[in-house]
């Protein structure tokens, strides 16, 4: 079940944080960081938080929540919050 | 409940950088007395750390005419240790109370009591521990200490600090002070506690549990409270708050506290007191997604703000004057500048928004309180000092803020927190 989830979990964030932030799904690389490359700041970045949990159902902790500065962080969050979900 | 009490209040009680007591106080914020001070912090000499905050300057609980008997049995209870904010909370009671002229001096003086602070005793806790525990482990007369002898030799120790921190003690004491007998409360909302205090001690007036009630709140920075806020990447380096600024880098804490007097309105008008205004109604919503970090996008503020002008029977547009939190965080304040875009969206023109952390910093737990403190000299006064500090408003925030001490007639303001938790809270005052 976990493995089917985080199967398409890269693309659907690159979606979801195109959606967020306006940007192109291209422009959004796994690496690329929010703030530097991406011109995301830290007001869209909580927006991020908030849509990602209200998708997956998961809780973000508050740590995290500054944590998520691009793709890979992101996703690294979300798997850990699936996981502790199953 | 007789909701048809009008609660007013008639004692101010301030204690802050800008100037301890209501005059001093509200002279230091039209002539912008800032005093802020770097606070270094050694241990055995050796530089932790520093950081800049809003420094009371001269204050001595001593010089506040308060029986030295009833300050010594404190001292006493806290076996010799100051702790500055309970002298903080004690002498605002005592400048409010005598800025209301109640005579508080018998024990059936019907005074109910509400205090509130976010951490009271806690970082005096945390230091005592911290320095017993680095005392046990660097005893060098014994090569080995069991678990059992170090939690033994730990807990006699600082038991009785440890019981401190649970506020009540803190209560009791500062009722002692007064000869206060009627209803009392300790409140933590974190830095919207001055808030919800006022809305309590205006129930315990109209529930008749006392006849009239004293608030107070207060805060004092300490390097534990400063590592947090770094670490959360909220704190400006540099000292200078700059609320709703392109270039805002975060808060500077401020110390001190203040204190309010609330009555029936009839009350206050047989005694022939001062009336500042008219405590008309607040209303609080609990966001309840993260404890450090505010929901944007939720609509949780709008909900505290449009109670609060429900309660207390307005509309957007009878209100004047906003003061909201300003604490000059980005996240922050946008999250502000949106509810009450939202919220004031259909008034035209505007309420006029000016926010008072550059002045006095952020006193945390009592910040609240103390900026309502200011608010009500504004208002009395008719006066709006300016925001400072923020030469540019960031552009994706919807505000316009007040940018030069304006005279103007005011009836009706507004003062607003959005605290940590998501404790949303706005209050409405209104000249009688």
């Amino acid at each position: 079940m976990l493995d089917e989830v985080i199967k398409d979990l890269e693309v659907e964030l690159k979606e979801l944080i195109a959606d967020v932030s306006g940007r192109e799904v291209d422009e959004i690389t796994t690496q690329a960081s929010f703030f530097e490359d991406l011109g995301i700041d830290s007001i869209k970045a909580i927006e991020i938080t908030v849509a990602i949990e209200k998708k997956y159902k998961i809780r973000v902790k508050d740590e995290q929540v500054a944590e998520i500065t691009n793709v890979a962080k992101a996703i690294e969050v979300v798997k850990d919050a699936l996981a502790k979900k199953e | 409940m007789d909701n048809r009490q009008r609660i007013v209040i008639t004692g101010i009680g301030p204690i802050s950088s800008v100037g301890i007591g209501r005059e001093n106080f509200w002279q230091g914020i039209l002539k912008k007395k800032i005093n802020v001070e770097l606070e270094e912090c050694y241990l055995d000499g050796e530089l932790w750390d520093k950081f800049y905050y809003h420094k009371v300057k001269d204050f001595d609980i001593n010089n506040f005419g308060i029986k030295k008997a009833k300050l010594a049995a404190i001292r006493d209870w806290k076996q010799g240790e100051e702790i500055i904010d309970l002298n903080y909370l004690i002498a605002a009671v005592k400048l409010a109370l005598d800025d209301s002229g109640l005579d508080y001096n018998n024990d059936d003086n019907g005074i109910g009591l509400v205090l509130a602070h976010e951490n009271l005793g806690l970082m005096p806790f945390g230091f005592k521990v911290s320095d017993l525990a680095y005392e046990m482990l660097i005893d060098k007369k014994k090569t080995e200490v069991s678990k059992k002898d170090f939690y033994d030799g730990f807990y006699k120790k600082f038991l009785k600090s440890g019981y401190d921190v649970q506020t009540f003690a803190d209560l009791f004491h500062v009722a002692r002070v007064f000869n206060i007998h009627e209803y009392s409360l300790f409140i933590n909302n974190a830095c919207a506690s001055g808030l919800y205090a006022l809305e309590t001690a205006s129930q315990i007036i109209r529930s008749k549990q006392a006849k009239r009630a004293v608030v107070a709140a207060s805060d004092h920075p300490d390097i534990y409270k400063y590592l947090w806020f770094r670490d959360l990447g909220i704190y400006a380096k540099d000292g200078i708050v700059k609320p709703f600024a392109k270039n805002s880098n975060g808060l500077v804490f401020g110390a001190g506290g203040a204190g309010m007097v609330l009555e029936t309105l009839e009350d206050a008008q047989k005694r022939g007191a001062t009336i500042y205004a008219e405590y008309l109604g607040g209303g609080y919503d609990l966001e309840g997604w993260k404890i450090t970090v505010p929901q944007i996008g939720s609509n949780s503020y709008q909900k505290a703000m449009t109670n609060a002008l429900k309660r207390s029977n307005l509309k957007p547009e009878d209100i004047d004057l906003v003061c909201p939190h300003g604490v000059g965080s980005g996240p922050i304040d946008y999250y502000e500048s949106k509810a009450i875009a939202e919220v004031f969206s259909e008034t035209d023109p505007r309420p006029l928004i000016t926010t008072f952390k550059p002045y006095v910093g952020h006193n945390l737990g009592s910040t609240a309180l103390l900026e309502s403190a200011i608010l009500l000299l504004a208002l009395q006064n008719n006066i709006i000092p300016e925001t400072l500090n923020c030469e540019e408003v960031n552009s994706r925030f919807d505000i316009t803020l007040v940018q030069k001490q304006t005279k103007k007639k005011l009836k009706t303001v507004m003062k607003s927190c959005c605290a940590f938790a998501g404790f949303n809270a706005a209050v409405t005052f209104q000249k009688v």
